[in-house]
């Protein structure tokens, strides 16, 4: 009759009567059929005609994907894009990857859960649903249960729906009007809400900037954070001069580390002897260390050309002279590990085998450029 | 008509009874020993673990209060009486102790590993353990199972209150003796092997495949008719309970499976490596399969759960499963390929129409419901 009706309300206050009357009325199709009830009513969903919800099934199907996606993404990147063997395990671990497929499909089942029962079957948002501006509302909430008949189509008979309400028992009944949506939907209303939620972002984020800054931060968890251990770099009032690291005992030496007991390379010439038998896997060493340390100034083959441009201008010693064929194994580990003119040490570089290969490979090197005729047969 | 089928099947188990009875001696006499006990071992923890899961079950619903589960009440309760034939078959099982048990051979004392695990890993304490796990199930089958029958005549509340009073006391001793079940006549096999989890994963294989017999138990009455008070709500709540607790099940498999995996600890994984690799494989993908996959997705959905067919269906693939998991977990004793032949098959029939012989016995006993109890009527109008 009116166009303007959005439902009839019907209130009962017996659940067996509300469901008798939903089951009378639903045949005659006056409109889709809603009940509003302020507890959970056995049957009464089946007696309104609500269909199974699709929610099961779409959670189904997104949790099923979750998991794919999951493991797909791990697959990937562990196995394809960045392949890196950790604990000794296959590339592609399965095992390892089901717990985060379990979590994703949960994350992917609770998300589809949540929104599509809010805005896919319940068609969120929703500004007020016109049955809470109805008067029988006070009562619903409190004792009654209402079934309500609403309109579908312009041709709804609100008065026809009215009295099969009264006829199947209805305490009374109400017809509740299309309410005037404009009214939030407006662009005043608009922009209001928007300014509400901009007002309650301020407001929240001065009160926590406010909180932050005037109450001491508590640590919500402080059971290993405070240790009564010494840490390097902080100050400690365990040890006197409140240093927490402590210095080394004088004349400590780190492991592998002996000082050498020469001064001087000519000290070293008369106090030592290459420790290092001359085999072939020595002689490779020697040619690694030589290649990556010395070539660079002294030429590949130790003649004292530098691989380096003119513009060095340094005067590297040549190997192959007979001033430094004539020095002893050991002036040449000593200038090594002291370092001579303009070459720095390489102690810290080179250790102590690494040196005594080099020293091999030198000899090497003057033996080769200086091939005598039995050396060729 | 009917009397002469009931008498009809009756005759057939009797028939697979003593027909697996004299195959099983045959087994005894003919074929190793070792093989004879396992069989014997995979039988009993089957039957007996149908039987617990669902005394627990009769348990749980004291524990809780549930109603829902009342008016099916005696389908546990009768599956439950394999229990004091199951004890009776482990007591039997304890002469097979030294045979397949391999910290009671003389190499044992050499072992370091099970030297260190003597003081649990001895015969005198093996048999106490035994005893009181034994006496502890017998004595609660007696309290809770012959205590509802006679609860039938006399309809005494007192009886109610009583069985929820043990509850509690009830779940700690169940707890602990089938987590001894499980150390001792399970993972002893292979004694140097060692889990954590083992208890809880046969405690979980346990209760499933109890709530898969009461499913199969429940079902089967109500196609005779004999349960026409039980709704779909009823099973319905059934189904669910079966959802959840297939997932439970696999949930432990898997964490124990993972962890031992992801620690790659060699004493821990040997166990496993025997039984997933090789010969083995086919049984272990079967295994997830029975007892998660083919259950999960057909009870996931609310049609699942409500129709006689689909819950039929999966609750046999659980039962089926936990009997594979059983063969899993004990048979790789015996070797690296899963036997089976004419002596599994002949024991199969000893013990399963041993089994449906005790069931159908209990079967005889008592209401097809608990009529005695006073929840009984609440369970009857209980709403989803």
């Amino acid at each position: 009759m009116s166009s303007g009706t959005f439902a009839v309300l019907g209130l009962f206050s017996d659940a067996h009567k509300i469901v008798e009357a939903a089951k009378q009325i639903r045949p005659r199709k006056l409109g889709r059929l809603e009940a509003y009830t302020p507890y959970p009513v056995q049957g009464l969903d089946r007696a309104i005609g609500l269909a199974p919800s699709r929610l099961g099934r779409l959670v189904m199907l997104m949790g099923v994907m979750g998991a794919g996606l999951a493991l797909l993404f791990e697959g990937w990147t562990s196995a394809v894009d960045y392949p890196l063997v950790t604990g000794g395990k296959a590339l592609f671990s399965w095992q390892a990857f089901v717990p985060v497929m379990f979590e994703v499909t949960v994350l992917f089942a609770t998300f589809t859960a949540g929104l599509a029962m809010l805005f896919a079957l319940n068609k969120l948002p929703f500004f007020g649903h016109p049955v809470l501006h109805s008067k029988a509302i006070k009562d619903i909430t409190r004792d009654k249960l209402a079934l309500s008949i609403e309109a579908t189509s312009a041709t709804f008979d609100s008065e026809a729906a009215r009295q099969a309400l009264v006829d199947n028992g209805a305490e009374s009944v109400e017809i509740v009007p299309v309410p005037a949506w404009d009214r939030a939907l407006s662009l005043v209303g608009f922009l209001r809400i928007v300014a509400a939620i901009v007002a309650a972002c301020v407001v929240a984020g001065a009160g926590l900037y406010a909180a932050e800054k005037l109450m001491p931060v508590v640590p919500p968890m402080i059971h290993m954070h405070d240790q009564p251990k010494l840490n390097a770099f902080r100050k400690s009032a365990f040890f006197p001069g409140g240093r927490g690291m402590r210095p080394a005992v004088a004349g400590t030496v780190a492991r592998g580390h002996l000082p050498p007991a020469f001064a001087t390379p000519e000290e070293a010439g008369t106090l030592l002897s290459n420790p290092l038998p001359l085999t072939q896997s020595m002689a490779e060493r020697g040619r690694k260390v030589f290649g990556d340390h010395c070539a660079i100034c002294h030429g590949p083959v130790g003649d004292g050309v530098p691989l380096l441009s003119r513009a060095y201008g340094g005067k590297p010693g040549n190997f192959l002279s007979n001033e430094i064929r004539a020095r002893p194994d050991g002036h040449l580990f000593g200038v090594l590990m002291l370092g001579k003119n303009a070459m720095p040490s390489y102690a810290a570089d080179l250790d102590k085998d690494d040196r005594w290969a080099a020293v091999h490979y030198i000899r090497i090197l003057q033996r080769a450029q200086n091939a005598k005729d039995e050396d060729l047969r | 008509m009917n009397t002469s089928r009931s008498s009809l099947v009756r005759g057939f188990l009797l028939a697979l009874t003593v027909i697996g009875g004299a195959g099983t001696a045959g087994v005894y006499f003919s074929v190793a020993r070792e093989r004879f006990w396992v069989n014997w071992l995979l039988w009993t923890l089957f039957l007996l673990t149908l039987g617990l899961g669902n005394l627990f079950l009769v348990a749980l619903e004291r524990l809780v209060g549930a109603h829902w589960s009342v008016p099916m009440r005696r389908v546990p309760e009768r599956i439950a009486s394999l229990i004091p034939l199951a004890v009776v078959l482990l007591l039997v099982a304890f002469f097979g102790v030294p045979v397949i048990f391999p910290w009671t051979f003389p190499a044992a004392a050499h072992n370091p590993i099970l030297v260190a695990k003597t003081p649990w890993l001895n015969l005198p304490f093996f048999a106490i353990r035994l005893a009181v796990c034994a006496a502890v199930w017998m004595l609660f089958y007696v309290f809770y199972v012959r205590g509802s029958l006679r609860q039938d005549e006399s309809k005494d509340p007192a009886f109610t209150m009583r069985a929820r009073r043990l509850a509690p006391a009830f779940m700690v001793v169940f707890f602990f003796s089938v987590t001894i079940l499980a150390f001792d006549w399970i993972s002893g096999l292979e004694p140097e092997w060692y889990s954590d989890m083992f208890g809880v994963y046969l405690f979980a294989g346990t209760f499933i495949s109890g709530i898969a017999a009461m499913v199969l138990g429940v079902l089967s009455l109500m196609r005779c008719g004999r349960l026409p008070e039980v709704q779909t709500k009823h099973v319905y709540n059934l189904g669910s309970l079966a959802l959840a607790f297939t997932v439970f099940f696999a949930y432990i498999g898997f964490a124990q499976y993972m962890l031992i995996w992801y620690a790659n600890l060699p004493e821990e994984v040997i166990w496993f490596k025997h039984r997933i690799e090789g010969a083995w494989q086919p049984v272990a993908l079967l295994l997830p399969l029975l007892h998660f996959f083919i259950p999960f997705f057909l009870l996931i959905g609310s049609v699942g759960k409500k129709h006689p067919a689909p819950l039929r269906l999966a609750a046999l693939s659980i039962l089926l499963g936990h009997l594979v998991d059983l063969y899993w977990l004990i048979f790789p004793v015996l070797g690296p390929v899963p036997l089976f032949s004419w002596p599994e098959l002949a024991m199969a029939c000893f013990f399963l129409g041993l089994g449906c012989l005790q069931i159908r016995h209990a079967m005889g006993r008592g209401a097809d419901m608990p009529v005695g109890d006073p929840l009984l009527c609440k369970g009857l109008e209980w709403q989803l």
